[in-house]
């Protein structure tokens, strides 16, 4: 079983940024987008996500899966807050009907309809501007990354040794498996969700104990090398440079000016009804 | 272990310290904003003092800054929070394994509108979190997530990797107690104790109407059934394993893990993505929660006899 991480080395403008500029980016940006449910304003973030998308030289191909349960997931979240209540913390009260069902909550009213389009392209903005992460972070840089970002050395080790891991252990689970197999084990035997939980266990206490108990080498070569007694250094080292001092700025400025203006204006971000969806009601 | 000790005392020295500066930061950046905010506000409508927004939030921001900061003096140096070499490995292994394992099983999909899949992985973080205490349960859920989702293609989805990083950690807290059917005690009788009180309110204001999300009034009476309902089920739970109180006290504790961190995860997406109460739990934490408490109710205690036979024959 060979594990394959979806990071490739790519000649482009966003991975030439810092790591920790890029996450501090969409981290900000996100709690700035979550203020707002005025579409024309989560468009401006969707034209962001799209520019940071397109920097990034991801393909669709490389991406497919991401998109397809992206776009079925916010589909299918939009779609069900529209059939079964108002959404979005008293975001909006159903003014304008279109339609009304047997029950109150079947309503069907030009807030709902606007606020299920710009809730459909928060999500999917949302997505968007986490999605290039794993693409372009190469495995070995998430323990200096989040050293970089403050966190303690302690769980930025155990971070980059959890990617390590992970191609060992994909190892252990197929050699588990084999060895179960060449003793009559079958993963696929009929049975409900109950019997095929249980049948999962053969596989799952070995892998998981085995590797618990091997562990106890790593922890001895730590110790022996004085794991843990003073401050780290790392091999790689990132150094921000002015574009991404340029990127924080942005994000942050973003963020404090939506956030201000939020406080400020009673109805800056609230939810935006086209005078097209309220036409339909009359 | 001289490495261990040496680093507890000195983060025993710091704790009075070290959260001041966050919160600080935290406190004057949100003073900051609502004071503009009232000012923008005064300009605009011409009407009011800027310092009206601020006096009405400034109580509740300090407050809860003063809130966190006690919580994090009175629990940061006890022995389950800290982190030594051990601990270290054991987050990375749990990561690991949760990330390959819930890798192999992201394909198989339930119904449900969001990235829900049965998970039998899910009883990873949990057995982390009971085996090594919360902050490797919380360890392996969170970044164990990232790395499934990494594998698979999802993307990132930081709300989803919180509550898997709760579902580790808050089984991990009944180490926390003496010992495990102390541990289960306490549960259940908070458990108990809450929803009876609930209930006693809830019969008492039979009439009280609260609103909904949509500003629809309802009667509380009728919901009566909710916590009678969850309190029999906690009792019935304790007294049905009272035969084997460590696998008991697992089970119930990781229950209570998946619920939190699961419920986390959905209602969050009611503040994140807008969704409705309705679409939050029946969409996403029914079945979320759903199969991860079946997956965790039927291999946790496997896997916790296999470790405690495990370690008695390797004598660590």
């Amino acid at each position: 079983m060979l594990v394959s991480w979806k990071y490739k080395d790519r000649d482009t403008l966003y991975q030439s940024l810092d790591p920790r500029a890029r996450l501090i980016f969409v981290l900000v940006l996100m709690l700035a987008l979550m203020q707002v449910w005025d579409l024309r304003l989560i468009l401006l973030f969707t034209a962001a996500a799209l520019a940071q998308w397109l920097s990034s030289g991801l393909t669709f191909r490389e991406t497919r899966t991401f998109w397809l349960i992206m776009l079925g997931f916010a589909t299918a979240l939009s779609l069900l807050t529209l059939l079964t209540g108002n959404g979005g913390w008293g975001t909006f009260v159903d003014t304008h009907i279109i339609w009304q069902g047997p029950w109150r909550w079947m309503t069907l009213s030009s807030e709902r309809l606007a606020f299920a389009v710009a809730q459909f392209t928060r999500i999917v903005t949302l997505a968007l501007f986490f999605a290039p992460i794993p693409y372009t972070i190469h495995p070995a840089r998430y323990g200096v990354t989040f050293k970089g970002l403050g966190v303690g050395d302690k769980f930025a080790v155990a971070t980059d040794l959890a990617f390590r891991f992970v191609p060992n252990l994909a190892h252990d689970f197929q050699t588990t498996m084999d060895a179960q197999k060449a003793r009559g084990y079958e993963l696929e035997r009929a049975g409900g969700a109950l019997k095929a939980l249980r049948n999962l266990a053969p596989l799952l206490v070995p892998v998981t104990i085995g590797s618990i108990l091997k562990g106890e080498d790593v922890i001895d070569a730590m110790d022996l090398r004085a794991f843990g007694t003073g401050p780290r250094t790392w091999y790689h080292r990132l150094v921000y440079r002015l574009r991404d001092y340029l990127l924080i700025g942005a994000a942050v400025v973003t963020f404090v000016l939506v956030s201000v203006l939020n406080l400020g204006l009673a109805t800056f971000g609230d939810l935006w009804v086209p005078e097209v969806l309220v036409r339909l009601a009359s | 272990m001289a490495t261990q000790t040496g680093q507890s005392a000195s983060g025993t020295g710091n704790k009075w310290i070290k959260p001041l500066i966050p919160l600080a930061i935290i406190v004057v950046v949100s003073v900051v904003l609502l004071y503009v905010g009232g000012l923008i506000n005064v300009m605009t409508s011409g009407e009011g003092s800027a310092a009206l927004p601020l006096s009405s939030w400034l109580f509740s921001i300090v407050a809860g800054a003063v809130v966190i900061y006690g919580l994090y003096v009175g629990f940061a140096d006890r022995p389950i929070w800290q982190v030594g070499t051990r601990e270290v490995v054991y987050m990375a292994i749990g990561a690991a394994l949760y990330g390959v394992l819930s890798w192999l099983t992201n394909f198989i999909q339930l119904p449900s509108i969001s990235l829900v899949s049965l998970r039998p992985a899910a009883v990873i973080p949990v057995f982390f979190g009971i085996a090594f205490g919360p902050v490797v349960g919380f360890f392996s859920g969170f970044v164990g997530n990232v790395l499934g989702d990494a594998l698979t293609g999802w993307g990132v989805y930081p709300l989803w990797d919180v509550g898997n990083g709760l579902m580790g950690m808050v089984p991990g807290l009944m180490l926390g107690f003496r010992n495990r059917e102390r541990a289960l005690n306490t549960l259940t009788y908070v458990v108990a104790g809450v929803a009876g009180l609930a209930a006693v309110l809830m019969l008492l204001n039979w009439n009280y109407t609260v609103s909904d999300f949509a500003g629809n009034e309802f009667a509380v009476g009728p919901l009566v059934w909710i916590p009678i309902l969850a309190g029999v089920l906690v009792v019935g739970a304790r007294y049905l394993f009272a035969k084997n109180i460590d696998t008991a006290a697992a089970v119930v504790w990781g229950a209570l893990g998946v619920i939190v961190g699961m419920g986390f995860a959905a209602f969050g997406g009611i503040i994140q993505n807008g969704t409705s109460p309705g679409a939050a739990f029946f969409g996403e934490f029914v079945p979320a929660a759903g199969s991860n408490l079946l997956a965790v109710a039927i291999l946790l205690p496997i896997l916790l006899s296999a470790w405690t036979s495990a370690q008695a024959r390797s004598g660590r």
